[in-house]
């Protein structure tokens, strides 16, 4: 085995950001380390979110976005259904509907199982409904009107949408306006995320999507972990910095070195 | 074993495609063959999920539920567009191919592009409840647009002719800034869901508490 030309870098990149992330995991598990992360508005919101639908006596949209399982939006598509979990246990606490809207075939066994066992932690596996998680449509726009045509005929009190979205993102959430839901969204999707924050009340910008499922849990691996993408992105800054001085010295030693 | 097995199979599949990126040897073709695994998988993901649709609407034609001719149309559309696409890939002869593919460009591409346009409509009024001046950050963003919309419309050019250079200066500079920033962070952060994934530690999409 040879390694391919140019792929040097990313595989040291690579391997020193799993190392790093490690430490951190290892450092945190054993109680050496306690991470804390920042309060964030998006995720404390779904609790009230989940609650006003109690009040309503109507139930909560969740999307975990259009991504699959599969590609190279699939850790935001994980990231939404870690979410899904959460929100799954707060309406089986309050004893409400939700309605999980699924796109991608592969997404689809995995939302099912997520929040069938979901009910089940929460003690209330009945709550479980043949059409709580709804396959839709794997075209895109076929499934955008699926969603916007159960937010109107269901009246959602509450739509949350966790994950990779498209074009579709700003047909949701002026669906979900129009019907007055409050709206929770989180995505990684660079062209989206003006959509969302534009229509929607609360919004996880870029990473803070990836850090929902560590906020919510606190679990101590999670948390170790996203402390140590922190390190990492220190690691990135200083780069850039330096690279920025580099470059206007005229000096392209560090921009050289990446390309390999 | 039900939690085990597919931590373990995400393992070993997830490092042979990662590192098939960088090594040539027969990481290339091993990970050349899960690919095709993946479309297997996939193709039975479709029918559970085709099956999960069947169901839901079935049951709703089958007890007349409010909306119950959209359940009828669905599974009409779901059965004609089924049968007619198998006919045209086991080799169908020219006819149904083309009814085939006059299913696609007639039905789906039109209402597709009909969903699209929406858009435009929702960007509108999506604009106006975001620039409204509820607060100081709001009123940034809303002088940012209203700057960006005049220099990058042709009369604002001819009202000052700095307004383009601002527009410019605007898209390239805190608005490239706030995007790589957005970007990188985003990256860092789904390499580490990736790696959590990959090492079993982030359990979640089983089902069950972690």
């Amino acid at each position: 085995m040879s390694l391919i030309p140019n792929t040097a870098t990313l595989l040291v990149t690579i391997l020193t950001m799993a190392a790093i992330a490690l430490v951190g995991i290892n450092r945190s598990k054993s109680g050496a380390w306690t991470p804390t992360i920042r309060r964030l508005a998006g995720l404390d919101a779904i609790e009230e979110a989940v609650g006003r639908a109690t009040e309503m006596g109507s139930p909560v949209h969740y999307s975990p976005g259009i991504g699959a399982a599969t590609d190279d939006s699939a850790p935001q598509t994980f990231a939404g259904l870690e979410v899904l979990g959460y929100v799954t246990q707060l309406t089986a606490k309050y004893n409400t509907e939700i309605i999980v809207t699924i796109r991608q075939p592969n997404v689809f066994p995995l939302a099912q199982e997520i929040v069938r066992q979901g009910y089940m932690t929460a003690g209330r596996p009945d709550m479980f409904q043949e059409d709580t998680v709804q396959f839709l449509s794997n075209e895109q726009f076929a499934y955008a009107a699926g969603v916007m045509g159960i937010m109107n005929r269901r009246h959602v009190a509450a739509n949350i949408m966790m994950g990779a979205f498209w074009a579709e993102s700003l047909l949701f959430a002026e669906a979900g306006a129009q019907v007055g839901a409050i709206q929770v969204a989180g995505t990684a999707a660079m062209g989206q995320i003006p959509f969302f924050v534009a229509a929607c009340d609360y919004t996880l910008i870029g990473e803070e999507l990836y850090a929902a499922g560590a906020y919510l849990s606190q679990d101590r691996v999670k948390l170790g972990s996203i402390a140590a993408q922190d390190i990492v992105k220190g690691i990135a800054m200083v780069l850039i910095f330096v690279g920025s001085l580099l470059a206007t010295a005229e000096i392209d030693f560090l921009a050289n070195l990446l390309k390999k | 074993m039900r939690r085990e097995v597919p931590l373990i199979i995400t393992f070993v599949v997830g490092v042979i495609v990662l590192f098939a990126n960088m090594f040539e040897g027969p990481l290339q073709a091993w990970s050349s063959e899960l690919t095709g695994w993946l479309i297997i998988v996939s193709a039975f993901a479709v029918g559970l999920a085709s099956v999960n649709l069947f169901r839901i609407h079935g049951t709703a034609l089958m007890r007349m539920r409010p909306g119950w001719f959209n359940s009828l149309a669905l599974i009409v559309a779901l059965i004609v567009f089924a049968v007619i696409g198998t006919m045209a890939r086991l080799g169908g002869d020219e006819k149904i191919n083309n009814l085939n593919q006059n299913l696609y460009d007639s039905i789906i591409g039109p209402l597709g592009a009909a969903m699209f346009a929406m858009l435009a409509f929702y960007v509108a009024s999506a604009a106006y409840r975001a620039f409204r001046m509820r607060s100081a950050e709001a009123t940034v963003m809303l002088i940012a647009a209203i700057l960006t919309m005049i220099g990058k419309a042709p009369i604002g050019e001819l009202i000052w002719n700095k307004f383009p250079v601002i527009a410019e200066w605007l898209i390239d500079i805190p608005n490239t800034a706030g995007q790589r920033a957005i970007m990188i962070g985003a990256a860092i952060g789904a390499f580490a869901t990736s790696l959590r994934i990959l090492l079993g530690l982030e359990r979640g999409h089983l089902g069950g508490a972690e």
